[in-house]
């Protein structure tokens, strides 16, 4: 469980997140809004790249903005980016592994967690071949396998099926329900296509200009009238 | 410890090179703002059109004339560096385009040492007309040269904040430090804009040069690392502001000179500028945390 | 995020992975040959002139190979490398006049007290953001030259500083007993680049070298992966500190005397210049740009040719290698050899198609 109490971020006279209250049940939560709603400023703030001005997080009952950010992934906090960061020059395995590493989980384990993360995602590529040869997809899936090698705590997708083609993304939608519960994980996913947030999320919240303006089972969300205006319109819901 | 009387020439002095150091920075700071690129070739520009003043002025040039030619020259290869190589290193990171700069940097050093070898002994020099005339504050001759620096220095923060706030090119260049995509797709001519920056970045170098030639010496390795000392000004003012740019050029110009009577550190006041910049740079930043999102230092 | 260094293309990888073992040791092989070669038989070819030139370039490979690691591997630009090499050539002085200790000895005190400079130094600077980060390496080595201009180089004298400034005549820098003459100081120099090549060589193949990949990659992501990029980017900063001081120890006994205006500050740019033209990334690379740096301007000098012209070129290799090639001129090289052997090894595989059938 993930508790947010009154979040503010403000840098260089723009507030991205303005008294942001909300608490993330278990299970796969979306985080939607519009463009510069203050979604990746969120996560950002849960990685430790941007210091809130005031408010906390509990994460699983512990002070996550006290850690300092590279300690969090060894605490438990993955995250994907909306722009891959797999290391082109080293192989799939290794890209995983390094994560396993710095994560300071037992090395005996590694081979196993690294092959078992990468199957679950359902990655078919050769696991020593380098990244540079990955096509788009499978570049995505492997930022995936990153986000849950180990035993993540918190698990943060930022629009992981941004341009991937409708049957990747149902395969992806797929991987994203399991995370929970193959990993024990809280995932949060924050992506534009309504379709993948209502077939993964349970819950979602809605952020609108770093205010939260609807949150709670997701179908109830997408239909909320504050949500649609705040989208203009342009929303597709399923 | 040297008396009061002993500091005063240096104030003076120290004011009159604030005043270019603030010239040079500013001009660095507007360009960066409007473009995102840190021109570290502004000493090299301005050296070389120094050397070409003077060379005009030895083959009998009258001085006005050569004094232009090296405004035009620094204008013109500023704007023509920008016109070639600003469009295609444009969305790069900005220390990629600054290292760009530096092969111009380099282009024009050995150039200038190609073309004004430094024959050993022989040493030239600029001397500006407004060297002779002066007046007497007190105890201390000024010459109208040294006015010139400190009034180039604050002639140039005026201009540049009426030219930005009020004129339309002005708060065009406002908006491209903003955002430059969005910019564009406001209608507003960036490339244009960006054309105007430059030529005016490359216009001040050219007097910024004349001015140091002058106040310090006509060399082209002193000249284009000068640019460094005012740079350093700019980075104090995080590249951002460009009073505090003039402040901290007045600041690193004064406690260069104010040094020089001080026996035990006038050998090092050279470092002024680069110490006072370090400090500064990293007292500033030291509660940044890295961000993942765009955001300036 | 710096991309200078740009992002690795796969095309070595794109060949199948069928026996690596063996391309790796054919490959392997050819540097140990090249290796013996410029250590053995090379000073038996050349002139004194160019063994002085070609030890300079062996100093200056393993700076330029520093600066690589930097800017090729981890994603940071300093442009103050020379001023780091400047200090390591300084303790070495200090030490040769002020000490009787043996030459290897000294060149590891030397890479040492310029590898703690350097960490003191990064402590700070390495929480600035790339542009910042290069800016206030210029503003140090800026100070740090104005420093050497002002203390001189130890010359023999006493003191601190060691610098006597009414000597007329100064003494040389020794060298190692077993490396008196050129040639043989050559070879010396030789062996220790090596060492400081395979230390780096270590690095690049273990942990910290993949780690620097994730931070040259996105340091965002790297610190989402649980990386403590300031520590790794530190650790760059010493190791490659102390390899410049290394090498800076070298160049002392090189040179037998030393004077701040070896040392200027274009010379840091100059050595980015051709570092990103050889090509920051690949080690080869780094003897490529010391030999744009050492060799050609010498070359030019026995040719009577104006060594500026090579300023002018280094200018325009930043130029064309920013605009084009974000990895340098050395990676162009064997990529374009591996395009060549690929289509050869096609050539001899497929039989000849029959007549009238489209290649």
């Amino acid at each position: 469980m993930i508790e947010v109490d009154r979040l503010t971020v403000r840098f260089g006279g723009v507030t991205s997140l303005d008294g942001m209250s909300v608490t993330f049940g278990a299970g796969t939560c979306g985080l939607i809004g519009p463009n510069g709603a203050g979604k990746t400023t969120f996560f950002n703030v849960l990685s430790g790249f941007v210091r809130p001005v005031t408010g906390t997080v509990r994460a699983f009952g512990e002070d996550l903005l006290s850690m300092v950010h590279y300690r969090r992934a060894r605490w438990g906090v993955r995250r994907t980016f909306q722009t891959e960061q797999a290391i082109e020059e080293l192989s799939v395995f290794d890209n995983v592994a390094m994560v396993h590493e710095h994560a300071r989980l037992n090395g005996a384990s590694r081979r196993r967690d690294v092959l078992g993360a990468i199957s679950f995602v359902g990655l078919g590529a050769d696991p020593s071949a380098t990244v540079g040869t990955l096509a788009a997809g499978e570049r995505r899936l492997l930022e995936v396998a990153r986000a849950v090698v180990g035993r993540p705590k918190l698990v943060l997708l930022d629009e992981p099926a941004a341009g991937l083609p409708d049957e990747e993304t149902r395969h992806l939608a797929e991987v994203i329900r399991a995370i929970p519960g193959h990993t024990g994980a809280l995932a949060i996913l924050v992506d534009h296509d309504m379709s993948l947030v209502s077939a993964c999320c349970e819950t979602t919240a809605v952020l609108d200009f770093g205010k939260l303006i609807a949150a709670g089972p997701t179908a109830g969300v997408l239909r909320d009238e504050q949500v649609i205006r705040a989208y203009l319109g342009t929303a597709e819901v399923s | 410890m040297p008396s009061w009387q002993d500091f005063e020439p240096f104030i003076v002095s120290g004011l009159a090179l604030g005043g270019v150091y603030a010239l040079s920075g500013v001009g660095t700071v507007v360009l960066y703002r409007a473009t995102g690129v840190v021109y570290l070739a502004f000493g090299a520009v301005g050296a070389m059109g120094a050397l070409i003043a003077w060379s005009l002025t030895n083959a009998g040039t009258p001085d006005w004339l050569a004094w232009l030619v090296c405004v035009l020259f620094s204008g013109a290869v500023t704007l023509a560096y920008g016109i070639v190589f600003g469009p295609p290193l444009a969305r790069r990171d900005p220390l990629v385009k600054a290292v760009a700069t530096l092969g111009l940097t380099l282009i024009l050093f050995g150039l200038m040492d190609l073309l004004w070898t430094t024959n050993g002994g022989q040493s030239r020099a600029i001397t500006l007309p407004t060297d002779n005339g002066g007046f007497t504050i007190g105890q201390v001759q000024v010459t109208w040269t040294q006015v010139i620096g400190l009034a180039a220095g604050v002639g140039i923060v005026v201009v540049t904040t009426v030219f930005l706030r009020y004129t339309k090119l002005g708060t065009a260049m406002r908006a491209m430090a903003n955002d430059r995509e969005i910019t564009a797709t406001l209608g507003v001519p960036v490339r244009r804009v960006e054309a105007a920056a430059w030529l005016g970045c490359g216009v001040i170098a050219g007097v910024a040069g004349l001015l140091l030639a002058d106040l310090v010496a006509l060399d082209a390795t002193t000249l284009t690392f000068l640019v460094i000392s005012s740079l350093a000004a700019a980075l104090i003012a995080r590249l951002r502001s460009i009073v505090a740019t003039f402040l901290a050029a007045m600041a690193i110009g004064l406690i260069h000179d104010l040094l020089t009577p001080i026996q035990s550190l006038s050998n090092y006041r050279d470092m002024t500028p680069f110490v006072l910049a370090a400090v500064a740079l990293l007292v500033l930043s030291r509660h940044r945390v890295m961000t993942a999102s765009r955001e300036e230092a | 995020m710096l991309d200078i260094a740009g992002r690795t293309a796969a095309a070595r990888q794109r060949s199948p992975l069928r026996r690596p073992g063996r391309r790796a040791l054919i490959r392997a092989g050819v540097v140990v040959v090249l290796f013996l070669f410029v250590l053995l038989a090379l000073p038996q070819l050349l002139s004194l002139y160019y063994i002085d030139a070609m030890t300079q370039v062996v100093v200056y490979s393993v700076v330029t190979l520093g600066l690589g690691v930097l800017v090729g591997r981890v994603g940071l630009v300093s442009l103050g490398q020379v001023a780091v090499l400047a200090i390591g050539a300084w303790v070495a002085a200090r030490l040769l006049f002020a000490t009787t200790q043996p030459y290897p000895l000294v060149l590891l005190e030397a890479g040492v007290i310029t590898m703690v400079l350097g960490t003191l130094i990064g402590l700070p600077a390495l929480r600035l953001r790339g542009l910042y980060l290069a800016l206030i390496t210029l503003m140090l080595a800026g100070a740090i030259t104005v420093v050497l201009t002002t203390t001189n180089f130890p010359n023999g004298g006493h003191g601190l500083l060691g610098y006597n400034g009414a000597t007329v005549h100064i003494p040389a820098i020794r060298r190692p007993a077993i490396a008196e003459s050129d040639p043989a100081y050559y070879r010396y120099a030789v062996v220790v680049a090596a060492l400081m090549f395979l230390l780096v060589l270590a690095h690049i193949r273990t942990r910290p070298g993949r780690a620097w990949a994730a931070i040259r990659q996105s340091e965002p992501a790297a610190l989402a992966a649980g990386i403590n990029t300031w520590l790794y980017k530190l650790w760059a900063f010493a190791l490659v500190s102390f390899i410049t001081g290394v090498a800076g120890g070298v160049l002392a006994g090189a040179v037998h005397y030393l004077y701040s205006i070896n040392f200027p500050t274009q010379d840091s740019i100059t050595l980015l210049a051709v570092v990103l033209m050889g090509g920051a990334y690949s080690l080869w690379g780094a003897v490529i740009a010391a030999l744009l740096l050492q060799l050609l301007p010498a070359l030019l000098n026995n040719w009577g040719v104006s060594a500026d012209w090579l300023t002018i070129l280094f200018g325009i290799g930043v130029l064309q290698v920013l605009l084009t090639a974000p990895r340098g001129l050395a990676d162009q090289v064997p990529k374009d050899l591996a395009r060549l052997g690929r289509l050869l090894r096609r050539r001899i595989r497929r039989p000849a198609p029959p007549e009238g059938d489209p290649a």
